[in-house]
């Protein structure tokens, strides 16, 4: 029973402090709410507009295939991609592509070099040029793409092309007129099976078409602030000895045993409230769903809490006064985040990290969320889960009763 | 309720390493008195609370509060006890009555009784209408006082007061000090440590004097300074005083010395004896001209100087400013 009192007791004193309240709620759901909105919320539909620039070659007489050429082709090629609603290209010289590339204004520019439809006709080869804006990866790498697309199509546009002009010239010598006729034609030919090109290809995502950012970092984070909130319930464990409670504690019929057992209870509780309210906020606020099995979600979030409160424990039974808890724990926070995938997706990190990230709490109970959240798993199919974090909480804890002890 | 000594110490040691911090103390408490462990800081008197109150094993000897040994029973022997700390051991952001009805509940009182209880003892404290306030929201003064009133939550035996007084100021010290002397009056016993001679004198019944891990005496305080001599010393600084002014004292009633000195008459008295108004009266008739006059009464600084050849103001680290009763002697 002194048990229970112990833990509603620090139940009661953190849950009335407004800094507990911030790092527990507010904070998680900030973050995931900034990081989901900086990568479109939903990933199947999130990547905002990719602007980027095309340049036209410089005008050089002797290289060129038709008249104005520069000026038709970025024309072209840019309402061409436009039409794609992904894309917004604008036409820009060399210096204006640099200068807004380089302020990060566009994600990119393709540099397309005089003589290029010369060179695609007469199937020589040419180089084109993207210019990358550094901080927009994922648009400039789209961007870079896309100008890898024009060049595949110009190429094999110039060598159909090429065909064709050889197989009339060996009849005979075609005029201007029918150069630009026949130019034309083939490059509608071209722009048609771009729009539709003829061997298409279909993605299938394993997961729903539509990924919620949210439901991926929400746990993440969720998992972190959670060990915040545990390593500060840990940190009580010295602020009671530093202000006298624990020994007046001491003097009560009260055992340090119940007393390590109270600690760990109260921190348990705060955990599993934070948790659970962090799911239902997800829920609310940026429509994540958790899968169709209730029981499971509760079945995750106790158990997770189970292994921070452990965790907690474990920090303040290596630390000597709070304020060591403090430093070391949100140290040994971040790391265990960073190392689990808390903060990142680990999944894009080398096997070698992926196989390190297998041993942090953060890991597997961020697993356990994101099955049931994009796999719909149900309790079967989170039992790995379950079961490495039970067994963690369960070192943890024997670990911080026999340092404790010693104390 | 049982008879007997409620707190028995015999030959009590507690060893740090080479360290003796409590030498083979002895001492008994009798049911009802306030009995006193004075000292300097390292004396050993926190040590020795802390072995009755179950925070210190002892190396070796016994301790027993109402009858249960420390060490065989301690669970037994701290729900005989309220344990005071020097430290406010309370919980800044609950209530005066949260933290209350925590503790109540820590030292097993039952919940039927433990509201009224709560009532009881801040009214005790005359803190029964800031109950639902913040303890950081309270003064110095007040929070000693709850500190105390949750040692008392569930009818101790005995009451262990470690110091309440340090660092705090004259006001509170004062109130402190009344608020033990009206628990003592209804009853309870109390076990009180400090380093102040003036809070020792006025309210101790007993009073143990500890220095470097060892108890040097026990006793009432006139048992005390009967140990340095029951004499009094008069000094008098003045002009023109003669032998025949010696001749004068020798006879009186009271006195048992006189000698003159390089313009200093001394006089030794028995204390209590009323010697001082016939002699200022005689010095001033003969046209003596007086610059001083003191008077060394024998009190507990000077058995402690006795017993350690040191002074106790020297040693403790702020003596008091004020008389500790206020008005009362």
């Amino acid at each position: 029973m002194r048990i229970i009192r112990i833990a509603l007791k620090d139940l009661s004193i953190r849950l009335r402090d407004r800094n507990t309240l911030l790092m527990m709620l507010f904070m998680p759901i900030t973050l995931v709410a900034i990081i989901g909105f900086a990568l479109g919320g939903v990933a199947g539909g999130g990547i905002s507009t990719v602007e980027f620039l095309l340049v036209a070659p410089a005008e050089e007489e002797e290289h060129l295939f038709m008249e104005n050429e520069g000026e038709l082709l970025t024309g072209a090629a840019a309402n061409l991609m436009s039409q794609i609603e992904m894309f917004d290209a604008e036409v820009a010289t060399e210096e204006e592509a640099r200068a807004a590339v380089g302020a990060g204004e566009k994600a990119g520019a393709i540099l397309i070099p005089p003589g290029f439809l010369r060179a695609v006709f007469d199937t020589a080869t040419v180089e084109v040029t993207v210019l990358r804006d550094p901080v927009s990866r994922i648009k400039a790498g789209i961007v870079q793409s896309l100008a890898e697309r024009l060049a595949t199509y110009a190429s094999a546009g110039g060598v159909a092309g090429r065909g064709v002009f050889d197989a009339i010239e060996a009849e005979r010598e075609l005029t201007d007129s029918e150069r630009w006729k026949l130019g034309g034609w083939m490059f509608q030919w071209m722009s048609e099976r771009w729009r539709e090109p003829a061997i298409g290809i279909e993605s299938s995502d394993v997961e729903e078409d539509e990924i919620n950012v949210y439901a991926y970092f929400m746990p993440a984070f969720a998992v972190l602030f959670l060990l915040f909130t545990t390593v500060a319930s840990g940190k009580s464990i010295h602020e009671e000895r530093e202000s006298g409670t624990y020994e007046r504690l001491m003097t009560a019929p009260v055992s340090r045993t119940t007393f390590i057992a109270g600690k760990l209870a109260g921190s348990y509780l705060l955990a599993t409230v934070q948790i659970l309210v962090l799911i239902g906020l997800g829920t609310l606020l940026f429509r994540i769903g958790w899968g169709t099995n209730p029981l499971a979600v509760v079945v995750m979030a106790v158990v997770t809490a189970a292994g921070a409160s452990s965790l907690g424990l474990l920090v303040a039974s290596f630390t000597r006064t709070a304020r060591q808890t403090d430093s070391i724990g949100t140290a040994f926070v971040l790391v265990m985040s960073l190392l689990g995938g808390s903060m990142w997706p680990v999944e894009q990190a080398p096997p070698a990290f992926q196989s390190v990230a297998r041993f942090t709490f953060n890991y597997w109970a961020h697993s356990g969320f994101k099955k049931l959240a994009f796999a719909d798993a149900g309790l079967a199919g989170i039992s790995q889960e379950i079961g490495i974090v039970l067994a963690m909480s369960a070192v943890f804890f024997a670990l911080s009763v026999a340092l404790l002890s010693r104390r | 309720m049982r008879e007997g000594p409620v707190i028995e110490v015999k030959n009590l040691v507690k060893r740090y390493g080479e360290l003796a911090a409590v030498d083979a103390v002895s001492f008994e408490v009798e049911r009802g008195e306030i009995f006193g462990l004075l000292g300097p800081n390292g004396a050993g008197k926190t040590t020795t609370i802390g072995v009755l109150s179950c925070l210190v094993k002892p190396t070796s000897g016994s301790a027993k509060v109402a009858g249960i040994d420390v060490t065989r029973d301690s669970l037994g022997a701290r729900s005989r006890i309220g344990v005071v700390p020097q430290e406010i051991a309370l919980y800044p952001t609950l209530s005066a009555r949260d933290n209350m009805l925590f503790w109540g509940r820590m030292y097993g009182v039952a919940e039927a009784e433990l509201a009224g209880r709560i009532d009881e003892l801040l009214e005790v404290v005359q803190l029964a209408g800031r109950a639902r306030d913040r303890i950081d929201t309270f003064s110095g003064g007040m929070k000693r006082r709850v500190n105390i009133a949750v040692g008392l939550l569930h009818r101790p035996e005995v009451l262990f007061l470690d110091e309440p007084t340090v660092g705090i100021d004259p006001q509170t010290r004062r109130s402190i000090l009344e608020l033990v002397k009206d628990l003592n009056d209804q009853g309870l016993t109390v076990l009180y440590t400090t380093h102040y001679l003036e809070e020792a004198e006025f309210l101790c019944d007993r009073i143990g004097i500890m220095d470097e891990g060892r108890m040097l005496a026990v006793g009432t305080k006139s048992e005390l300074t009967a140990l340095v001599g029951a004499e009094s010393v008069i000094t008098v600084r003045a002009d023109g005083m003669d032998a025949s002014l010696v001749n004068w004292l020798e006879p009186l009633e009271g006195v048992s010395d006189a000698a003159l000195g390089d313009g200093d008459l001394t006089v030794s008295v028995t204390t209590g004896s009323n010697v001082l108004p016939p002699l200022v009266e005689r010095l001033t008739s003969s046209g003596t001209s007086i610059h001083s006059i003191d008077v060394d009464v024998p009190n507990l600084e000077g058995v402690f100087l006795h017993l350690t050849g040191k002074s106790l103001r020297d040693e403790a680290d702020e003596a008091p400013a004020e008389d500790p009763a206020g008005a009362k002697p």
